[in-house]
């Protein structure tokens, strides 16, 4: 029968659904937690459902309505979920400070008056500053964009206008560049490495292009583990390195190459060579042997050929392994938490520290969502780049 | 024709990949015991047919039929045709004699009976020693004649063949011609091949059918096919010809005459072609041209020879007789013929032959 | 040319010694009788291998990088061979879609895909189970099954599978009989790949596993931040001994199956 036929076509998706099904559960699925995390707030929705009811109706500037007032006293009679309290009472408190205090003494109120109309200015004076029942209408809405805009240091002020954070709280900006940046000098490292090495496998052949490529190739087949604990000995302070430097006597004490960013840049483009010498590897490969002597002969010399035929041809693949390189190094976990300092922590480092250190997850989910769309943008770059390449031969 | 009992027929048959039809509305008889061949340029749907009748492809429209049973509502392997693919398509990871014991497992044929089966179908292509080896370990002509084994051993009596001896060289391949040939005689095969080498389909089958964008332009013996062509396009694409341009003057049953464009008439064998407006082409083939001073001919023309090239068998001579150019094969032992020589050129009418313009 | 020759060479060498030499540097040290990772060496002997085989941090996170490898190779080996023959197949609606998607997993950060997937298995009650680290493990390794199969599917030619039909072999059979065979090579490295990446993922291990299901990786990782001893180093040389055969291993079925396919025509 045609393969294109009905029964084809549906032994085809039979094929893949089973893939497609568990990755829908167990990676598309986890993102969108994560995405849902970085933008949800809970917590006041379901402390105070009936407060949450009657918020919309109130503009926020005005004097708050008595029915607000009576849905919040309430929702506090009905609670009786103490840790469920405890998160609103935080939630609030970071909104605005002063609610730790006014909270445990307008629930002492409550519970020794569990019927009817309670004057809550009567129970504390802050309860007619309009701020905190904003601060109570406002935790009541499920999604905020509180963790997004703190993932690039802003927030909203009273009035609910964006405003940058001040300096001295302002860290994820100058962790966001640090990315950029460690990104941006391995991947130059490995280009400036990487693109004459892949040169010079392509002008050998025999053993030497074997002993090459294996160079490239036994690496990448190492654990990443293996790797960066191998450089961990090499740059220690009593390292090989600082070891062997000092024994030729050329210097007087070990140099500080561990837990700095110089020790994360070179095994960071370590790690990473692989995958800027094999693109520009295969794209050397694809151009025809005899373009060079045909420039040659044409009258270039040797230089002006390298310039005018192999360095345009290979920039391809520079791009590409640069792409490549530095969106995986952005992503970088491993290598810089076990060679890096304090001051040399990536995105990543601080997501895990926020997911696994305080079980934040608004704001791992946040900063995870900034990696993941600038990781996914400059993959579909690269994608668009392979695409052209191998439809446009 | 004989009709036979279990002949294979394409019923308005046709093929469609999205909007591009690759086998239009096709009707084809095929007789038992047929050495038919399917000639065309590459692309003009020869592999789609042939893949059809295997059961590879399904048609978009029509029936194919063997003797009373529609066979189109069959899968590949309840067929019982033996194909042999472009480029083999030999099983790399089975030995020679594994190849060839396939088809007889999948029909549950007992251990032993395969074995001699094998044993006599390697030694019919004589590659007997070769059993054990890979495909790999073979030369493109002996893993031509594992394929060839492996579809006859189950004795099918359908064997269709794709471009079977597309990539091996001339030697090999035209003895590969000679022994197909030979099988298909000795086993009485009814043979369906597909090839883009007019010679071949001239040499070895008993009709040919020319394909030109999935239609049929024309089917016949290879005499017929050569002799007769009834398009430009198969004049054109079976052997090489001299076309010549002119209106119907007169016909008859002696022969009619043609008039030239640049003037001067032609006489050539009769035919029923009676064009419309009268337009018409005459075919007239390059070793049916006589060339020399004396040509006495009813059709006999000056000209000047403009190349002359040396073909070791023969002459290729290009000329000129300012209304219109010919090329003729000359034998070497004529004479030999220069760039502005002048000459007589001059052929018999019944080697000339009329097609529609 | 001549200095050209011998900067080149020089070139060479310096970027061999970079991208080898720490590999090299590792494996004496797994044989110090020394506690410190450091050269010179004071003697050598096995107490770091003792160490992996007895201590039972060691012992366990090693077992546990078995089952849980073991438990990726089949799930991801299984899911990616799938989808591998579902995307060959002409009749698949938009291939190109499901190829990307497939290829994902490999592309998004390892500490984002952890931090989705603990919020995600806490619901599930995933968290802390082996279940849930073998299945986050094949999410990161289906994509190099996919593409080895892929590849090898891809270098099967279909006239072959028409041939073998042909010949009367029912389309089971002819899976059964010739494609699987072909494709064996690609889903064998495929495997090989889903096991290696499984050994050596930490970054999900971290976010998803509990103690319990400590892999030797995970536990490398912990022991370079807290506590470094030369039993880093004997677990790097058991790595790289085992990389090194698995490469040599690879290289003996490519040169076997390309043997094979290689057409010998003239
Ligand atoms: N699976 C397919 N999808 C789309 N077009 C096809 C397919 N197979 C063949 N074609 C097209 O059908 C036409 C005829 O192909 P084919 O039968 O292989 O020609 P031939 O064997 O005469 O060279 C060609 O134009 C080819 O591009
Ligand atoms: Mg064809």
């Amino acid at each position: 029968m045609s393969e294109t036929s009905l029964k084809g076509r549906l032994g085809a998706l039979a094929l893949v659904a089973p893939l497609v099904l568990f990755l829908a559960i167990f990676f598309a699925w986890p993102l969108v937690s994560m995405l849902k995390e970085s933008v949800s707030d809970p917590v006041g929705s379901h402390a105070f459902p009936l407060t949450a009811a009657v918020a919309g109706d109130w503009d926020r500037q005005s004097e708050p309505p008595e029915a607000l007032k009576q849905a919040f006293v309430d929702d506090l009679r009905a609670i009786d979920d103490q840790q469920l309290l405890g998160d609103a009472v935080r939630r609030l408190n970071s909104a605005q400070n002063g609610f730790r205090t006014l909270m445990s003494r307008t629930i002492r109120a409550v519970e020794e008056q569990p019927e009817g109309p309670l004057d809550l200015v009567a129970v504390d004076r802050r309860w007619a500053d309009v701020r905190f029942w904003r601060a109570v209408a406002d935790s009541t809405n499920p999604y905020t964009d509180r963790y997004l805009l703190a993932a690039l240091d802003y927030e909203r002020d009273a009035s609910g206008r964006i405003s940058a954070l001040p300096a001295e709280t302002s860290a994820n900006t100058a962790i966001l560049l640090r990315t950029l940046g460690i990104g941006a000098v391995v991947t130059l490292a490995c280009a400036l490495i990487g693109l004459p090495y892949a040169m010079l496998v392509a002008s050998v052949d025999g053993w030497k292009r074997q002993v090459l490529l294996g160079a490239v190739l036994l690496p990448l087949w190492t654990s990443l583990l293996v790797r960066t604990a191998a450089w961990f000995i090499l740059l220690q302070e009593q390292g090989l390195i600082n070891d062997t430097l000092m024994s030729l006597g050329l210097i007087g004490s070990p140099l500080p190459l561990i837990f700095n960013r110089l020790g994360v840049v070179i095994a960071m483009t370590h790690v990473l060579l692989p995958f800027m010498v094999l693109p520009i590897y295969s794209v050397l490969l694809s151009i025809p042997r005899n373009l060079m002597p045909a420039a040659a002969s044409l009258g270039a010399p040797p230089w002006r050929a390298f310039l005018r035929v192999l360095l345009p041809l290979s920039l391809r693949g520079v791009v590409s392994g640069s792409l490549l390189v530095f969106m995986t190094a952005i992503g970088y976990y491993i290598t810089p938490a076990l060679i890096g300092g304090a001051q040399d922590q990536m995105i990543s480092s601080v997501i895990a520290f926020y997911a696994i250190g305080s079980a934040n997850w608004g704001m791992a989910g946040a900063l995870g969502a900034i990696l993941l769309v600038a990781t996914l943008a400059l993959y579909t770059v690269y994608g668009r780049l392979s695409a052209d390449r191998a439809g446009g031969r | 024709m004989p009709l036979s009992q279990s002949n294979i027929r394409f019923e308005k048959v046709s093929k469609a990949y999205g909007t591009l039809r690759v086998v239009d509305d096709l009707d084809l008889t095929i007789d038992e015991g047929e050495f038919l061949s399917l000639l065309g340029p590459s692309g003009s749907g020869k592999t789609t047919i042939l893949m059809m009748l295997a059961g590879f492809e399904a048609p978009s429209g029509g029936t194919i039929s063997v003797g009373s049973q529609r066979i189109d509502p069959l899968p590949p392997h309840r067929r019982n045709m033996g194909v042999v693919f472009q480029n083999y398509a030999l099983f790399p990871h089975m030995s020679v004699a594994a190849n060839v014991a396939f088809p007889l497992e999948m029909r549950g044929t007992p251990r032993l009976e395969i074995d001699s089966k094998v044993a006599r179908a390697l030694d019919m292509v004589q590659l007997g020693a070769m059993k054990d080896r890979r495909p790999a370990q073979l030369s493109g002509g002996q893993q031509q004649r594992v394929a060839l084994a492996r579809a006859l051993v189950f004795e099918p009596s359908v064997v269709l063949m794709d471009e079977p001896l597309g990539a091996l060289d001339k030697q090999l391949r035209e003895q590969m011609q000679l022994d197909i040939r030979a099988l298909h005689k000795r086993l009485g095969l009814t043979i369906v091949f597909v090839t883009h080498d007019q010679s071949e389909a001239l040499t070895m089958s008993d009709r040919i059918a020319v394909f030109n964008r999935g239609k049929i332009e024309q089917i016949g013996t290879p005499r017929e096919i050569y002799d007769q062509p009834r398009s430009r396009f198969v004049a054109q694409f079976i052997g090489e010809t001299n076309l010549v341009e002119g209106t119907l003057a007169e016909a008859g049953d002696a022969g009619a005459t043609v008039k030239l464009e640049g003037g001067g008439t032609i006489r050539v064998q009769p035919s029923d072609l009676r064009p419309e407006a009268g337009r018409i082409l005459v075919s007239v083939r390059p070793e049916r041209i006589r060339l020399g001073p004396d040509a006495a001919s009813e059709n006999a023309y000056p000209a000047t020879v403009t190349d002359a090239v040396y073909h070791g068998d023969h002459l290729r001579i290009q000329l000129d007789n300012g209304a219109f150019g010919f090329v003729a094969k000359a034998d070497r032992k004529t004479a030999e013929f220069n760039p502005g020589d002048r000459v007589m050129v001059s052929f018999a009418p019944s080697d000339c032959w009329m097609l529609p313009a | 040319m001549r200095a050209a020759t011998l900067f080149k060479l020089l070139f060479g060498v310096l970027a061999v010694v970079f991208l080898i030499a720490p590999l090299v540097a590792i494996l004496p040290l797994a044989f110090t009788s020394s506690v410190f990772l450091t050269y010179p060496i004071p003697g050598y002997s096995m107490r770091w291998f003792n160490e992996l085989a007895n201590a039972n941090v060691w012992r366990m996170s090693i077992i546990n990088s078995l089952i849980i490898g073991t438990g990726t190779t089949l799930l991801a080996g299984t899911l990616g061979t799938l989808a591998a023959l579902g995307l060959r197949n002409a009749g698949l609606v938009l291939p190109g879609l499901f190829r990307t998607v497939f290829l994902l997993p490999m592309v998004v950060p390892a500490v984002v895909l952890g931090v989705g997937m603990q919020v995600f298995f806490v619901h599930l009650g995933l968290a802390n189970s082996y279940a849930g680290v073998i299945a986050a493990h094949s999410v990161v390794a289906v994509p190099f099954v996919v593409v080895s199969v892929t590849a090898s599917l891809a270098g099967i030619d279909r006239r072959v599978e028409r041939a073998a039909a042909s010949l009367g072999a029912s389309p089971f059979t002819v899976f059964r009989r010739v494609t699987l065979p072909l494709a064996l090579p690609g889903i064998l490295s495929g495997a090989v790949f889903a096991f290696a990446t499984s050994l050596d993922e930490v970054v999900l291990t971290l976010f998803v596993a509990g103690p319990n299901q400590r892999t030797l990786a995970r536990q490398m990782f912990s022991s370079i931040r807290e506590n470094i001893s030369p039993a880093i180093a004997a677990a790097a040389f058991l790595f790289i001994v085992g990389t090194l055969l698995i490469a040599a291993i690879a290289v003996l079925v490519r040169r076997r199956t390309e043997k094979m396919k290689q057409p010998a025509e003239a």
